[in-house]
Order: C-alpha cells, then structure tokens, then sequence
C-alpha cells in the first residue's frame, strides 16, 4: 500500500509539473526583461533577474485594488443570495415550470458578452447607474448566477429526502431547514459556489471597462491596456499583471480547500 | 405532515427559485430582445442613432448565410467546441477520480491545478500565443531540443495546427473546472455505498461503471452542457490569440459576429450572426432538458 | 404554467420598456451644461494618449488650459483606444458621449456618419488659424462639411540596424531591388533582412499601403497590375525567407520586438516606435529612411494621426474654445512634439523645428508626401478587402491575382 501510495504522489507532482508549465513560464518571463523574453533562443532561467515588470503594476494600483475588491466581493454576495436558495428551490421542490426555469437560466448564457454590453449599457444608462460599482457587480452576478445554480442543483438533489423530513420532525420550516440543515452539509460545494463567483467578477474586463470610464472607477484588471496597446506590447508587465491578478483567487482557494472536504454526507442520517 | 398542502410546497419553492429568475430576465431578457429586434431591422453607421428603423426581415440572415467567412465560422466553433469537450471531460474526469483516492499530494496538488482556470482568459490567449510562436517560443525550443521535431513548426501560421494550440489552451483553462465540479460530484458519493459493494464482492471497474457513473449522472450532464455552451460563445481567447486568423481559419461564431458589429459597423447583421449562435446553444439547451427529465429524483 | 409564462413575458417587457427601446436620444448629454451668469462651463475631453507615455503631456496640457482662463475647465479622460471607439458607438445609441473626443483618421468619417461628431465647417471657417496640411484635414471632411481638426500625424519609414547593415558590407536601400539585395546579404539563420506587419486588421493595410503607392497602385484599382506588382514584391521577399512568415501574426509593436532583439536587420515602422527602442535596446544604433520606392515608381508612404472634433449634443463654444486652442498655433507644435506626432498645421517648418533631430527629420520629410487612408465611412471595409488579400497571399491560400481581383470585387460592391 505504502509503495501505490508513493508512486501516486510521484504521479501526482509530474502532473502537476507538466500542467502547470505555462504558469511557470508566466512567472519566469514576468522577471525578465523584454530583451531577453525575445531573443532568439528563450531561456528558462532568467539571465538578468529582474523587479521592473512589477514596479511597473505600482502605479495606480491603490485604487484599482480597492475598486476590484469592491465589485468582486459584491457581485458574489449577489450572486450567492440569488443562486444558492434558487438551486435549492429547483432540486428540492416540485414546482410547475422548472424545466422553463432551468431553460431561462441557459439561455440567459447564450449571448457572447459583446452582445449584451450596448443594451445593458442602455440600462444602467436610464437607471443612472454608470460610473458606480453597482453596473460591474450586477453585471458580472450575471455570469456566475446561472452557472452556480446549475452546478449546485445536482448537489441538492443528492441530499436524501430523510434529511428533509427530519428537520421537520425538529420544529424547522422550509427556510430554516435550507439554513441549517441543506447548507451546512452542502457546504464545499456551496464554498466552491462562492469561490467562482468571485472569481469571474475579479478577472472581468469587458463589463466593467464598458460601464465604467472614469479611470478612478476601473477595477485591476484594467491595467493590461498600460501594457498592450499600440505603442509596443510589454511583455514581462503582461506577465506580472498575469501573477498580480491570480493572487488573491490563490490565496482564497487555498484557504478556502480547507472547508473542501472530501467525504461528507455518511452519518447524518442515521437514527 | 400537518398544514403542508401541495399548494403551500409549491408557493416556497417559487419564494427559493424566482428572484434569480427575475434578476437575470430584467438584466439579460432585454439584451436578448433587443439583439433579436436589431437583427431584423437595417442597423449600420447611418441609421444606428436613429430612433426608427427599417424593418428588412430577413435580409441580414440572408446576408450573413451567404458569407463564406460565416459558414467557415460555424464549422470552426462546433469543431473547437466539441474538440475541447472531449478532452476536458475526460482529462477532468480522470484527474477528479486520480485527485480523490487518499494520498499526501492529493489535496495541495489539485488545489494548485485550479491556479490555470483562474488567470484572466487574456493573459492566458498571451502567454499561449508566445509559447507556440514559431520564431522563439519554448514550445518548439523544447520539441527541437527532445529531437521531437526537425524544424520549427508554425503553430500559429496554418489553420489547423492554429485550432489545435486555441483547443490546447483552452483546456488547460476547462480542465480543473470540469475535475473540480466532478470532484463535487463524487464527494456526494457517500463511501457506504462504495464499502456495501465491495462486501458483496465488486472490483473496482464494476464499482465505477455500477456505483460512480450513474450517480454522477446528472453531475456529468450539467458539467457537459455548461461546458458547451461556455465553450460554444468563446470570445476572448481566439479574439487575443488569433484575431480569427490566419485569415479566416479560427474564425468562430462570436469573434465574427463582434467584428461585424464593431469593426464594419453593421451591426443588424452581427446581431443575425450572435442569434444564429444563440439558437444553437438553444437547442443544445432542450436536449439537456429532456435527458434530465427522466431523473428529476424528487 | 401559462401564468408563469405570462408573468414572465410582463416582466421582460417591463425590463425592456424600462431600458428604452433601442431607439435614440435627441443628443442630450449628462455632460451639457450651459453656462450661466458666467459660471464656468465643465467639458470633457475623452482621448487615448496612453497615460504612461504621451497622457502625461496632455494632461498638463489641459491644466495649462484651465489655469489659463475660467471661462471653460475641461476634464480629460483616457480611454483605451479600442474601448473608447466602442464607447462612441453605444454613445450614438444612449446619448452619454464626452464634448471633445478623439479619433484615428482613417476612422473619422465612419463616425461621422454614425452621428458621433457635429459639423464645425462655421467655427473652422471663421478661425484665423485655421491652416493645416490638406492630407490631414481630408480626413475630418465628410459630404463637404468639416466635422473635427487634426491632432497630429505619423507615417512609415525605414529603420536600418547599422552595426548589421555595416557588418554585410550593405549601404541603405533606397529602391526595391536594393532592398532585395541587402536582404539577402543580410539573412542569415537567426537575423532576418525585414520585418513588417502583415496582421489582419487596420495595422496591416496601413503597413502595405506605402508599398502600394510606390508602384503607382491605387485602392480603387487593387487588380491593376501596379497593384499588383507591390503585393508580389512582398511575397517574394517572403518566399526567399527574407521576411519571416510570422509576420502575419505580428502587430507593428511585435516587429519593433524583433528589431530591437536584433533578430531583423530593417523594420518598417513609425516614429511612435522610438521610445520602445530605447527601453529594449537602449545600445542599438540605427538609422532611419524612406522606405524604398519601386524601381520604376515614386517614394511614398501613407499617414497615420489622430483627429479630435467635437461630439453630437456638446456644449459646442466650450468645446471649440478648448479645441481651437490646444490644435492652434501657439499649442500645436509644443503638444505634438511632447506625444511624439507631427503638427498638422501647414504654418510649421519642421527642417528649423528637427534641425538637431535626424531621426524626426527624416520622418518630417516622409510626411509631406504621406497619403492618408479613405476617407470614406466605409473605410473599415475596404480596409478588410486588402489586409484579407494580403493574408491570403502571404498564407498562400490564393495566387495574387485571385486575391487581388477578389478584394476589388469587395471595394467595388460597396458602392
């Protein structure tokens, strides 16, 4: 047993190795200069270590930091307070017109982003809601809303019904035993729920840039127009936008794997 | 169960499901319709900013069904759709299964593998595009060094090799995705199942194919028709590595329906474009429907 | 379920009646204000000077503007380049568009015809300093009426390695066959002779049209056999490997890359590019030509730049008080040489203004016969027709005769 396990662990860390090399190869690039990331042979240890691609992401930085903090952390305080009860309600409850509902959740989707911005902008236009935070976070819940219910729903039907009724037996009504009871074991999943919600909201470019013109209400992602646009592409800056970004996502999924336990549900049900 | 008619049931489960509904009707129905009311109307640089337009029926339809660049664009999102499908699912999937068995590495290491999905999809379609450029990319650095390959291969440069970098990278984003809702899906697995069946003497392949697989039923639709549709409207990953080039040779649905809009400003037939996708994620959507009405559990 | 479908259908037509149908605004703007009693009118200025580079120059610009009289305090915003376009078309639709606001020259015209831009053909003819370069208005006029002013400009050059160029024993072509030869003195396995963008959008016609020009070819006459003999030129350069085939997939900025890394002998590109340089091969001694002209034909190069004018439902005096100043005599050289673009007022002599600057005065030269692109609001299109022929030949997906007839039948359907 002790040898499978060693070989897993070993198979484990090539996969990773193999999978992960273009982020090794964005880390690596975002400490070179932009002369050696284009020489004619590419290195894949940095000949000249280099923090200017970082010292590069400073500017500005304060406030777009605050600005995407904002609107990721709101769009998935929406986007849970919505999906969560509506995955819950379409697994555990017969209602007339799920099938219509999960069908509007779909199609809801089809539309390309490109498509939406002009009518939306339309909207938050006459709604006077430009230039606020409330345009990017109700637009970017749009994209997570959807995809959570229809990653939740299989979660919640796999409940056992006996859990349900349980609750009942012990005083709750519907909305406790779904506070207390369905969440609580549904819990990683629902983790999960959270984490890609934030996730969208925090990389999104095209919503919050169309809405938002005012520069002191952009978000981080922002920034990748500094590094690319007609005057030259800077690409150990785009590489170092790349780390800057995917941080905070890190630091949430790896605290977050913690509560992501594998194995949840035997022994809630029994007696 | 005292005071709890079908009726009371039903009016909760509305309470639980609507908002949602109503929050994404109000902020997505409109876009919808007004893309639809556009396509049949004549919307180009002169008549965009004015309030009445002409009706043409189907005239943008019927201009961008006869657009070669458009019939190309179909093709090439079905076959990247369901090239990145396949091996997202069952690369995913494997993963999921590989991850779950117990060993140290298991959790730290599926937890780093997540870190691809979570780049911004630019910087992805970037760093993609600068790993196959023929010139200095790593990837052919690598490959020439292993004696894998003689000369450099122009990834970028013909049309299929260019399909199969943009399916490359965007599984690199798919896979953690589709093993982390899998992963989901087997944690709600419980493992009494798995311990009854070996007591009554299954080996592994039967438990897969008996226990895991039909349990994970509706897990898999799910992943697999988001997954389609996600995939189906990629935008931002061709858009940024390839631009729909060389030529038209990566030309997919929405990246031609944008050009259309914003670069030759006609934007009736970009809108007749977008619903042409529209209306085949649609159907993919009632297929998904009837396969899961035969399981609704409750 | 027929209610739930029912109530359904009420609530997106309520979302949609609540939106506004589609339809337009009668060019009433948030950012109209008049002003009364002499209180100071606000404008705003949306522009894509990067803020890192030339942003920084407009901005003081623009405070220098405000300090200088309050009868008019302009904000100036940047929006990337390609968002700000888009915020112009959703602009046409929702009214929300800045009073002042910038656009690329060969796109001017297509804006206008959206409805982005009011006529200024009465204030422009009622200003005495209004004297610019003919190439460079051309751009602002549509139907006969003037609808902006010229920011400033930039054109096409060559750009020569000098230690390269010395090393093969090769002098500085001036003409198609000498830059045959010295890209083939100049090629070896890891240095190319030339780089060129040859990418699929705006940047790759701009980058062809010189080449078009020089050989006596035309935009209306892209199947003539001036025409093209320019494309058949590049191609063969390509086929012998002097230009790397790559370069379909490279923008002018990726060709600076490979310049400055040493890995193309020569370049075509603009003076924007200068600041690049400098950053990745602060040591690179090059030089800067024409580009070479056909053996038979004339030296030519095309005009790039940008516009400004002012926005449908703007509070117009304001905007033209800001416009007229910063465009005029005393402003324009000054702003235009701090963001790297040359003045296109025809009351500038550039030889006395670059007298010390080779490289800008080489590029002074090149601009007096630079030809802009169009205009015509149906640029975007025909621009399509020609960087498409110029990717299917250099793809090798059709001969250059196909592709060339193919792009004119394009042009030609338009109208």
């Amino acid at each position: 047993m002790k040898n499978r396990n060693i070989l897993m662990n070993i198979l484990a860390v090539v996969i990773a190795c193999v999978f992960l090399f273009p982020l090794y190869w964005i880390v690596i690039n975002s400490f070179k200069l932009d002369s050696e990331i284009f020489a004619k042979i590419p290195t894949l240890w940095p000949k000249e270590f280099t923090l200017k691609a970082y010292q590069e992401q400073l500017s500005g930085l304060a406030v777009t930091l605050k600005n995407s903090i904002i609107i990721a952390i709101g769009s998935m305080l929406i986007s849970l307070v919505l999906s969560v009860p509506a995955a819950y309600g379409l697994a555990r409850y017969k209602v007339k017109g799920s099938k219509l509902f999960i069908l509007i959740f779909l199609i809801t989707q089809m539309l390309p982003a490109s498509l939406v911005l002009t009518p939306l902008f339309l909207t938050f236009s006459k709604l006077n809601l430009l230039n606020t935070y409330l345009a990017p976070i109700l637009s970017t819940a749009t994209i997570s809303i959807p995809f959570i219910i229809l990653m939740l729903r299989p979660g919640f039907l796999s409940l056992p019904k006996e859990l349900d009724d349980a609750a009942r037996i012990d005083g709750c009504n519907a909305f406790t035993s779904f506070l207390r009871i369905a969440l609580p074991i549904c819990k990683p999943t629902v983790i999960t729920a959270a984490c890609f919600s934030f996730v969208y909201a925090w990389n999104d470019l095209a919503y919050s840039m169309t809405f938002n013109t005012k520069d002191t209400m952009r978000p981080m992602t922002a920034a990748i127009y500094t590094f690319m646009n007609q005057y030259g592409t800077k690409w150990n800056s785009i590489m170092a936008y790349g780390v800057l970004l995917i941080l905070p996502s890190c630091i949430i999924f790896v605290t977050m794997q913690k509560h992501i336990v594998a194995g949840m549900t035997s022994g809630s049900v029994k007696g | 169960m005292p005071g709890k008619g079908k009726g009371m049931n039903r009016v909760i489960g509305y309470i639980f499901i609507v908002p949602a509904v109503i929050y994404m009707l109000v902020l997505i129905g409109y876009p919808i319709i007004y893309n639809w009311i556009i396509s049949f109307q004549d919307v180009t640089t002169t008549t965009l900013g004015s309030a009445v337009r002409d009706f043409i029926g189907f005239d943008n339809y019927k201009a961008v069904f006869s657009d070669s660049t458009f019939k190309k664009s179909i093709i090439n999102t079905f076959i990247y759709t369901v090239g990145c499908l396949i091996i997202q699912f069952s690369i995913g999937f494997l993963m999921a299964i590989f991850f779950s068995k117990k060993f140290r590495f298991s959790q730290p290491i599926r937890g780093f593998i997540v870190i691809s999905w979570m780049l911004p999809v630019t910087v992805t379609a970037l760093v993609f595009k600068f790993m196959f450029a023929e010139g200095n990319g790593i990837v052919n650095a690598i490959l020439t060094n292993l004696n894998i390959i003689k000369e450099p291969i122009g990834w970028l440069l013909k049309g299929n090799t260019a399909m199969l970098v943009l399916i490359i990278a965007n599984s690199w984003v798919g896979i953690p995705f589709n093993m982390l809702l899998i992963t989901n899906g087997l944690n709600n697995i419980s493992n009494d199942i798995y311990e009854s069946a070996s007591i009554d003497g299954a080996n592994t392949i039967q438990k897969f194919f008996r226990i895991t697989v039909p349990l994970l039923k509706t897990t898999i639709l799910s992943v697999l028709v988001l997954g389609f549709v996600l995939t189906f409207k990629v935008f931002d990953l061709v858009y940024v590595m390839t631009g729909g080039g060389p030529v038209d040779a990566t030309e997919v649905l929405s990246t031609y329906s944008y050009k259309t809009s914003f670069q030759l400003f006609q934007f009736g037939q970009g809108a007749a474009a977008a619903n042409i996708l529209f209306v085949c994620l649609f159907i993919v959507a009632l297929i998904y429907l009837r396969t899961i009405s035969k399981d609704e559990v409750m | 379920m027929k209610k739930v479908i029912a109530l359904l259908m009420v609530l997106s037509m309520g979302a949609a009646l609540l939106a506004g149908c589609g339809g337009t605004s009668d060019g009433a703007t948030s950012q109209e204000s008049q002003s009364e009693n002499g209180e100071t009118v606000e404008i705003e200025f949306w522009h894509y000077m990067s803020e890192d580079k030339e942003g920084k120059y407009v901005n003081e610009a623009v405070e220098e503007f405000n300090n200088s009289q309050d009868e008019v305090h302009v904000t100036a915003q940047y929006l990337p380049r390609d968002e700000l376009m888009k915020q112009y078309t959703i602009g046409v639709v929702s009214g929300e568009l800045p009073d002042v606001g910038m656009v690329d020259n060969p796109d001017h015209n297509s804006y206008v015809s959206m409805g982005v831009f009011e006529d200024i053909t009465e204030y422009y003819n009622s200003w005495d300093e209004a004297n610019f370069l003919e190439g460079s208005l051309s751009s602002c006029i549509y139907e006969d009426k003037i609808y902006g002013v010229p920011w400033g400009n930039n054109c096409l050059g060559l750009f020569y390695n000098k230690e390269l160029l010395d090393a093969a024993g090769v002098e500085v072509p001036t003409t198609w066959s000498e830059l045959e030869a010295a890209c083939e003195k100049l090629t070896t396995d890891s240095v190319k002779g030339l780089a060129i963008s040859a990418i699929g959008n705006e940047e790759g016609t701009f980058q062809y049209i010189p080449w078009l020009l020089s050989a006596g070819g035309s935009l209306d006459s892209l199947d003539s056999d001036a025409s093209k003999e320019s494309l058949t030129y590049l191609k063969g350069l390509l086929d012998k490997g002097y230009l790397s085939q790559e370069c379909i997939n490279w923008t002018q900025a990726d060709a600076e890359k490979q310049f400055a890394s040493g890995q193309a002998a020569m370049m075509i590109n603009g003076p924007w590019q200068f600041s690049g340089i400098e950053e990745d091969a602060p040591d690179l001694e090059y030089g800067v030509a024409k580009v070479p002209k056909a053996d038979d034909g004339v030296y030519a190069s095309v005009l790039g730049g940008e516009n400004v004018g002012i926005c449908t439902g703007a509070n117009a005096d304001a905007a033209w008080k800001f416009l007229s100043w910063i465009t005029g005599e005393e402003k324009s050289q000054e702003m235009c040489e701090s963001i790297g673009r040359f003045s296109s007022r025809a009351d500038v002599d550039s030889e006395t203004v670059y007298a010390d600057d080779e490289k800008n005065l080489v590029f002074a030269e090149i601009l007096k016969n630079a030809q802009s692109r169009g205009p015509s609001p149906q640029w975007p299109e025909i621009s399509k027709a020609v960087y498409t022929a110029m990717q299917e030949v250099f793809t090798g997906q059709k001969d250059v005769d196909t592709a060339m007839s193919n792009a004119q039948e394009k042009v030609d359907a338009l109208e």
